[in-house]
Order: structure tokens, then C-alpha cells, then sequence
């Protein structure tokens, strides 16, 4: 086998032997293995470590001596995608090594399957998850923390795993299923499609959140009266909005504007005292 | 309320130990979202039965973090780092020195929120630390020891753990005994004005971050219609 696959590597041509499955239970070996994917991820070559630890029991099972370490040392290679979109490329590659430990396919065909997939696959993974339903997620559930609902941080996460766990054992499967077409299906799905939706829901949980803050903070203090203590409180809102959008951070605009809030407020007791000191 | 040395250095630890596992759920293991401040300071929360105030504080300190987003090589800001800490000394106040009132959880927010930048400091240091490990595994690889490379990400884990569990020990005795010890040297007037940035500024800067993550000009809109409606539908039920 070594030397079949020493000269498939080399790109010359080479008879064909039966495929060998890795089996069921191996794959959910590996779909375990994938939720520890980042654990040593490093500067140097990103989630390469992750990357041959999760897919190692699949190599065991195909191959053994020089073999193997070839294996093992082609997954070392530089690797960097989104965690959760990486068990399909798991799967698709645990496909691809079957067929090459079979003699079909070169090792630079996995190679050049990983190196095309990750960049992708991280875009549809950033977007979808991190950018858009985390967000979408958590403005729901701190909407349902302000209106008084005990089991909103609950809700976040059922919201939230339903979406990852599914797509992170559906995608492993479909992956080993399809193999190299694995991305055709992820994109049939359309979550960036639904991605951009949730843009919207967010936007009206955030919306709706921000009404139930307001509305807690006048009713506690309302100094000045409740509608205009209302109106100063959006200002403040905008205000802080833009300056977050002209790439002020937050840490700046924290101690920034407390300072200011707490040189207002005592310079101004300090020449009219309205409140009086001691507890 | 009497106040035991001992038994703050046990709840201490308790949130040290119970904060560094769930803080392993941002990069390292799972990410199940369990790592998250609107879930992390609740579950601190229960655990000293403050459930309440451990929602509010949760679901605050949420909005202020909520653009931190770990896409692609970047490392934010660690959030999961700075609500362990801000949650913990509001926690601890409450079990050990008196009514967490608003002015303390602004004061908890204050003192803890440069953990969040420490631990992104410490982040880094532990991804070059890991470049040992890509060489161990090169190593392993060599030598055709699958054994050895799987016990490389449990060593990656138990490192995140050992430093991240060292900076929110630290940062919880520095937050506590600053809370504690400024909070009764407090006047009317700084407690007032602690109120003021605890219950306007604070919820003012944590919608404003969480609006910058909705990316669509049209559901800005949304957001502030949906705003809108919402306020004048909670002003009419108060007068009816």
C-alpha cells in the first residue's frame, strides 16, 4: 500500500483497490473529537493540530506505519476555518482518504480539498453564526431577561444549539456522504439567505429590549420626568451609536463618558447642593 | 452581616473553579454558547442564589460585549473573562457584605470591564505558548505516535484553564476588596452619581453596541420602530 500510494503522490497512475469504510462508530468518533477542534490552536498554523487530532481515529483505522505517518503529517499542514463548519469538511475528508488509502486518489487531492474548502466554509460560518445568529440569539433572550422572563438565557441557548449542533452532525454525515460536493448542499441551505433575515429580528429584539431598558430606568429614577428623561436617554443612545460607528471603542467611551457623568454630576452638587453628603 | 475571610475565599474559589470551566466553552471546548455573560453570570447567580440580580447584570453586561466575535485569526476582547469577574464581586458583595445596590453593580462593571482586555492579552500568549504544541505534534507525527498527538489538545485545555482560572482569581480578590472598600467611603452625592451611570450610561453604551452589530441600514429602522411602538404601547398601559 505505502508504495501504491508513494507513487500516486508523485501523480502517476496506479490500479484501483476496493474502498475500505471507516464505519459508523469511527465517525462519531470523530464528531466528538470535533467539539475540542480549537483547543490548541496556535499562531503559527492556526487549528492544524485540531484538525489531525479530530480526524485521527479515521487515519487509524486506514492506515498503520509509514502510511499512517504520512497521514498524520498531511493533516498538520496550515488549517483555519469556522469551527462549526468544519465537521463537513471533516467528513468530506474522511471520504477522500478512504478512496486514497484505496489507491483512487492522489494525496494532493486532499490536500487541495482542504485548502479550497476552509476559506469558504469559514465565510458562510463567520456570517451565519457569528455575525448574525449569536447576535439575533442573545438580543432575543436579553429582551426576555428585561421583561421579566427568569428562563430567557435558556432560550438563548436551545435557539442557538439547535442551529449548531444540527448543522455540526448533519454536516459531518453529508460531508462523508458527498464528499468533495459537500459545499453544493451547505449552499443549497442558504443561510446566508437567512442570515440577512435575521439582521431584521435582531434589529426588532434589540428594538424591543431598548424600549423595556428605558422604560425600567425612568420608572426607577425619573428625576426630570419620565418622556423626557426618555427622549435624553435615546440621544445618549445615538450619540454613543455613532461614535461606536467612527471605530471609538468601547472601553474609551466607558471610562470616557463615566468620567464625565461623575464630573457633571459632583461639579454641579459641589455649586448648587442639591444632594446632601453623609449615607 | 457578619463577614467570614474564610468562607469569601471558598465562594472565591467556587467561581474561580466553576468560571474557568465554563470560559473553556469560548474557544477551546464545545462552544456551546454556555460561555456567554447572559448565561455564564446566572449560573454564578444560582449557585449563590441571587438569581435576579444575576439576570440583570447577565443580560447588561451581554449588550456590552455583544460585538466581540471571534471571526476568522482575530481575539477580541474576553468577555466570558470580565462578566466571571463583574458577576462574581456582585455576587460576593451580596453574600458577604450587604444589598448590591445599583451604584456596586456600576462600580463591578467599572473595576472588572479591563479583564475582558487582559484576558484578550493572555489569549494571545496562550496561541503562541500553543506553537510548542504544533511542534510536539510535528513530532508525533514522525514518529507515528497517534497517541501523543491526542493528548495534545487536553494539554492545550488544561494551560487555557490553569492561566484564565489564575486571571479571574486575580482579578476577583482585586475587584471585591476595591467594591468593598470604596463602596462604604461613598457620599450621597457619589452614590448618586454611580446610580446615574448605573442605570442610564451603562444601558445607554450597551444598546449602542449591540446596534452596531445589525449590519442592515433597513433593520435599523426596524430596530428603532419596533423601539418606538413598544415604549408608546408600555406608556399606554401605565395610564390606563
Amino acid at each position: 500500500m505505502s508504495t501504491l500510494q508513494g507513487t500516486l503522490a508523485a501523480g502517476a497512475p496506479a490500479a484501483e483497490a476496493p474502498v475500505r469504510r471507516v464505519g459508523r462508530v469511527t465517525l462519531f468518533r470523530v464528531l466528538w473529537r470535533s467539539f475540542f477542534f480549537q483547543a490548541a490552536c496556535n499562531y503559527e498554523r492556526m487549528q492544524n493540530v485540531g484538525f489531525a487530532f479530530c480526524i485521527l481515529p479515521a487515519l487509524t483505522r486506514l492506515y498503520q506505519g509509514e502510511d499512517l505517518k504520512r497521514a498524520m503529517t498531511r493533516h498538520l499542514e496550515f488549517f483555519n476555518s469556522h469551527p462549526y463548519m468544519t465537521d463537513a469538511l471533516l467528513g468530506a475528508t474522511v471520504r477522500l482518504e478512504e478512496e486514497h488509502a484505496a489507491g483512487r486518489i492522489g494525496e494532493e487531492r486532499i490536500q487541495g480539498f482542504k485548502a479550497t474548502m476552509m476559506g469558504p466554509m469559514a465565510a458562510i460560518g463567520d456570517s451565519f453564526f457569528w455575525a448574525s445568529l449569536k447576535p439575533f440569539a442573545a438580543a432575543l433572550a436579553v429582551a426576555g431577561v428585561f421583561s421579566d422572563v427568569p428562563w430567557a438565557p435558556l432560550v438563548f441557548l436551545l435557539l442557538y444549539n439547535m442551529f449548531h449542533l444540527v448543522l455540526r452532525i448533519y454536516g459531518l454525515f453529508a460531508g462523508y456522504r458527498m464528499g468533495e460536493r459537500v459545499f453544493e448542499k451547505l449552499y443549497q441551505i442558504d443561510l446566508v439567505q437567512f442570515s440577512d433575515r435575521s439582521h431584521y429580528l435582531a434589529g426588532v429584539c434589540i428594538g424591543v429590549g431598548g424600549a423595556l431598558l428605558v422604560e425600567h430606568a425612568t420608572r426607577s429614577r425619573a428625576a426630570l420626568g419620565q418622556n423626557l428623561e426618555s427622549v435624553l436617554l435615546i440621544a445618549l443612545v445615538l450619540i454613543l451609536f455613532q461614535l461606536l460607528k467612527r471605530k471609538v471603542t468601547m472601553i474609551w467611551l466607558l471610562y470616557g463618558f463615566t468620567l464625565l457623568c461623575l464630573g457633571m454630576i459632583l461639579g454641579l452638587n459641589a455649586f448648587f447642593p442639591l444632594i446632601e453628603r453623609g449615607e | 452581616m457578619s463577614f467570614d475571610p474564610l468562607q469569601l475565599s471558598r465562594d472565591a474559589l467556587q467561581v474561580t473553579l466553576v468560571g474557568g470551566l465554563l470560559a473553556l466553552d469560548r474557544r477551546g471546548a464545545f462552544q456551546l454558547m454556555v460561555s456567554q455573560p447572559l448565561v455564564v453570570i446566572p449560573v454564578l447567580g444560582l449557585m449563590f442564589g441571587q438569581l435576579d440580580t444575576a439576570l440583570w447584570m447577565g443580560a447588561l453586561v451581554q449588550l456590552l460585549w455583544m460585538a466581540s466575535l471571534i471571526v476568522g485569526a482575530s481575539v477580541p476582547p474576553n468577555e466570558t473573562l470580565a462578566s466571571v469577574v463583574i458577576g462574581g464581586t456582585v455576587l460576593l458583595y451580596a453574600r458577604h457584605f450587604g444589598t448590591p445596590d445599583v451604584a456596586v453593580q456600576a462600580m463591578a462593571i467599572l473595576v472588572g470591564a479591563p479583564v475582558a482586555w487582559v484576558g484578550r492579552w493572555l489569549d494571545i500568549r496562550l496561541e503562541r505558548e500553543n506553537l510548542s504544541l504544533c511542534a510536539r505534534a510535528d513530532e508525533a507525527a514522525r514518529a507515528g505516535a497517534p497517541f501523543a498527538l491526542s493528548r495534545l489538545p487536553a494539554v492545550g485545555l488544561l494551560r487555557t484553564f490553569a492561566a484564565e482560572g489564575s486571571l479571574i482569581a486575580l482579578g476577583l480578590v482585586l475587584s471585591i476588596l476595591c467594591v468593598a472598600i470604596a463602596r462604604p467611603l461613598l457620599g450621597r452625592p457619589e452614590v448618586k452619581a454611580f446610580e446615574v451611570v448605573g442605570i442610564y450610561l451603562l444601558p445607554a453604551l450597551g444598546l449602542a453596541v449591540a446596534l452596531t452589530t445589525v449590519r442592515r441600514r433597513r433593520a435599523l429602522l426596524l430596530s428603532a420602530a419596533s423601539f418606538v411602538l413598544v415604549l408608546i404601547g408600555l406608556r399606554y398601559l401605565e395610564v390606563q
